[in-house]
């Protein structure tokens, strides 16, 4: 029971942990915080549900498609909500809330309330350390999500994009007094927040099916993750998802089940009572 | 327009709403009694988003709260309705002072975020706690009055809804409603001039919290069957909806907001549940094209007819 639930809890903590990698970097770079990325992370599950399923690409074609798709909607939503906001946080709040609760209607309009569920990749299951035999596409959801960080920790760590995206979302200012294109950047990397929470949902949808508000929960919990590992902090995000994840099932299993979201609230309440600025915040505010 | 006129129209408008649903059926009493609840809802959470510049997503969860508190009391200890919205209003306010004294120290983006998981949990908790909610079969609880009107309720409702605006309106036009303008302007330069930015901020959260709960109170002892659709994020969003679509920041916007959506839901809900989408798709128009609302619409063009006029 209590390796199970270990096991499970890194599952979901790595999907939690990219989530909030796709917040944190948008909050990090452009104050914004995309109330609208459940949606987000929902829309690709749904489009990999329907390149995979109802056209019959393969799964990894249907994932890689569902993923630039979301990117170029992240794009697009940054060039005609989000961009007339620079400089009125309120607003972009206001808007992407309201987008969030467009989208839920509208897949519920289009996909109806059942779950849908992509394809799994992997049959079977596993016996792991002789403890517990485990579901292969879990494993496989594990180790993807695991990449998917790992790239984008390189991404951002040692490219030369990356030293753009840290040095703006240290000192704006200044970044554009080097000739960084920070409007053009903005766009980018909100499209990027986008495109992981795609990965996330590309990833986990196998999993657990996709319904039009089951993006609600993992949104809300990433935001958790965000505030708990220090707003723009990424390794806040990985530590702070995985000890999430963690919490989470351990609570569920030994505490209980219905209240399996209210352990992310309890944290964010100490949190903010403890440690405001989150594990690994800058403590400047 | 001058004080004396103000009065004037305000109280013709007054004695138009207490004679309007003399003529009416049942239904449109309903609606109008719904709609009532929602400027009371409306017009608070534009005291945070319009005039202080705080989002909230838990303003829904303030009226949940309200109206749980009540019921509970009424259905387990046979407390007076009356007596029980009172201390739904005092709950709310109590949470929404520790919320506020919580996150607000911290910046606005916190508030909205915690503001948001607070409604979902309350959501979770209702729905968990089956024996004393009835989870999602709803609480069925007393009314107000001992005969069940519509009229009655009408009348309570009107009477609430002229409370809450009363006190928001002289609020506003007192020193610390400068205070909130100012806070919300500039939150640097406020407080170089010795304005407590945080006490100000907390206050007016405190302040629209009770008014949520209060109205949520009275909505339920109405309804008669609390469920969890009131602390719901859809309820959120159509207070959201109304106060950006009638004009947020201005005292009248999100009044006509309430009545304008709260009456075209029912027309749109004869062709099927589209009534959230159809919003959330103008609520978003609203907010890109015009961030102040029909009313800015109307000023706008008033302005540029008088303009033309006078070339």
């Amino acid at each position: 029971m209590f390796a199970i639930s270990v096991m499970n809890g890194l599952v979901i903590g790595v999907i939690y942990a990219l989530a909030a990698l796709g917040v944190s970097l948008v909050v990090g770079i452009m104050n914004v915080v995309n109330f609208a990325h459940g949606e987000l992370y929902i829309l690709a599950g749904y489009f990999s549900y329907l390149f995979a399923s109802a056209l019959g690409l393969n799964f990894l074609v249907a994932m890689l498609l569902a993923l630039a798709l979301v990117f170029l909607l992240g794009i697009v939503i940054e060039y005609t909500l989000i961009r007339p906001t620079y400089g009125n946080d309120m607003y972009s709040l206001i808007l992407t809330f309201i987008l969030s609760i467009v989208l839920q209607n509208a897949y519920l309009l289009i996909f109806g309330p059942y779950p849908n569920k992509p394809p799994l990749w992997v049959k079977g299951a596993t016996d792991v350390f002789g403890l517990f035999s485990y579901g292969n596409q879990r494993l496989a959801a594990l180790i993807a999500g695991a990449g998917v960080i790992a790239v984008t920790f390189f991404l951002i760590k040692k490219t030369w994009f990356g030293r753009i995206i840290r040095a703006t979302s240290q000192d704006r200012e200044m970044a554009e007094l080097n000739g960084v294109d920070t409007t053009r950047l903005n766009m980018l990397s909100f499209g990027l927040g986008c495109a992981l929470a795609a990965a996330a949902g590309v990833i986990l949808t196998p999993v657990f099916p996709v319904t039009p508000t089951a993006g609600v929960p993992v949104a809300l919990t990433a935001f958790v993750v965000v505030v708990l590992g220090g707003m723009g902090s990424m390794w806040g995000c990985v530590v702070g998802g995985l000890l999430l994840g963690l919490v989470e099932n351990l609570g569920a299993a030994f505490i209980s089940t219905g209240y399996k979201n209210v352990f992310g609230f309890i944290i964010l309440i100490l949190v903010l009572l403890v440690r405001p600025s989150g594990l690994f915040g800058r403590t400047k505010i | 327009m001058t004080g004396k006129q103000l009065l004037w129209v305000g109280g013709l408008i007054l004695a138009g709403m207490c004679l309007l649903p003399l003529g009416l059926d049942i239904y449109p009493q309903h609606v109008l009694i719904v709609s009532l609840f929602y400027v009371m809802m409306a017009s608070s959470w534009n005291l945070l988003a319009g005039y202080t510049g705080q989002v909230s997503f838990g303003h829904a969860a303030m009226a949940g709260i309200g109206a749980y508190a009540s019921g509970i009391l009424a259905v387990k200890a046979g407390l007076n309705p009356w007596i029980g919205v009172g201390i739904g209003t005092v709950l709310a306010a109590l949470l929404g002072l520790g919320l506020g004294a919580l996150c607000l120290k911290m910046g606005g983006i916190y508030l909205s975020l915690t503001t948001l998981a607070f409604s979902q949990i309350l959501h979770i908790i209702i729905v968990n706690q089956y024996d004393l909610t009835r989870g999602t079969m709803g609480l069925q609880v007393p009314g107000l009055v001992a005969e069940y009107s519509k009229l009655a309720y009408y009348y309570i409702l009107l009477a609430a809804a002229v409370l809450v605006l009363f006190v928001l309106y002289r609020m506003l036009h007192s020193n610390l409603g400068l205070n909130f303008r100012a806070v919300q302007n500039d939150e640097l330069a406020a407080k170089s001039i010795g304005v407590k930015v945080l006490q100000v901020r907390v206050l007016a959260f405190t302040v629209a919290s009770a008014m949520a709960g209060f109205a949520g109170g009275l909505y339920g002892h109405y309804l008669l069957l609390i469920t969890p659709e009131i602390p719901s994020l859809d309820l959120q969003f159509y207070v959201l909806a109304m106060t950006v679509i009638g004009g947020m920041g201005s005292f009248t916007g999100p009044i006509i907001g309430a009545f304008a959506l709260n009456i075209l839901a029912e027309k749109i809900r004869d062709y099927g549940e589209y009534h959230v989408l159809v919003f959330g798709l103008i609520a978003l128009s609203a907010a890109r094209f015009a961030p102040n609302g029909l009313l800015g619409v109307w000023r706008k063009l008033r302005r540029s007819t008088a303009h033309r006029t006078v070339n």
